[in-house]
């Protein structure tokens, strides 16, 4: 799948002994989705909307709004990922694709699509400024900050 | 949320970005500011209650010299979207492995 050109995506890839089926009830059982990713009231049905729920941050009201775009069952899962503030919204799409591997296990694809690089820097055109910042002092403050957690 | 309204506001403002991106570099006082910059000693004390306020810098009273600097968790609100799910989806993915095992067929 091609992004457009001023978007970035993480793409991931996992080669499982659990066969399609049972990683696609992972995928789309809200009881199981709580258990690994975050409380959901998620339907694979094209159309469907829902939402993934986590505890808020100051930040982030820790909601996640998604729709279904595609649906093909056991093999392929596509749904928009919509989050954060105005100030920063976050407007992806996560793809999921299971593939059958000759051992009876899955090959399981993640892509989620459609990042806009430091969107949270553009609000007032000073995008370059802050790169460059971001490559000198921030990054050394960011550093000493990973030991606190968060 | 509104927090980090708060702290894209206080950023805005070009002459509080160079205020902070000086006070990335290391501890100061609004006199070494003025000095730097060509903005009057109020403007500089409201520039860093603005981003005080904001929870961008963190003052240190010493006798009559208050001294600011960059108080590193303000900056999480403006960590890209991209960052955060780069360790997001490893993790949980982590998580969903040992859920397939737990599971029935």
């Amino acid at each position: 799948m091609s992004a457009k050109a001023d978007t970035q995506s993480i793409a991931l890839e996992y080669d499982l002994p659990h066969p399609p089926a049972k990683v696609w009830r992972a995928l789309t059982d809200p009881k199981l989705l709580a258990s690994w990713l975050m409380a959901s009231d998620m339907r694979p049905l094209v159309g469907h909307s829902f939402s993934f729920r986590a505890e808020p941050t100051p930040w982030w009201d820790g909601i996640v709004h998604c729709e279904v775009l595609e649906m093909d069952l056991h093999k392929r899962l596509r749904y928009t990922w919509r989050s954060g503030p105005e100030s920063s919204p976050l407007d992806t799409m996560v793809t999921w694709t299971l593939t059958p591997t000759p051992s009876g296990g899955t090959r399981l694809a993640l892509e989620h699509s459609g990042f806009v690089p430091g969107n949270a820097f553009a609000f007032d055109g000073a995008r370059k400024g802050w790169e460059r910042m971001l490559g000198e002092g921030l990054s050394e403050v960011l550093a000493r900050d990973a030991g606190s957690g968060g | 949320m509104q927090r980090q309204d708060t702290v894209f506001r206080a950023l805005a403002d070009p002459s509080r970005r160079a205020i902070f991106e000086r006070l990335t570099r290391g501890e100061a006082a609004v006199k070494d500011i003025t000095a730097r910059f060509d903005i009057s000693q109020p403007a500089v004390s409201q520039h860093l209650a603005t981003l005080r306020r904001a929870g961008l810098v963190s003052e240190r009273r010493d006798g009559r010299l208050v001294y600011y600097r960059v108080d590193p968790k303000g900056l999480r609100p403006l960590i890209d979207w991209i960052v955060h799910y780069q360790a997001f989806w490893p993790e949980h993915l982590d998580r969903l492995q040992a859920l397939l095992k737990e599971m029935d067929a």
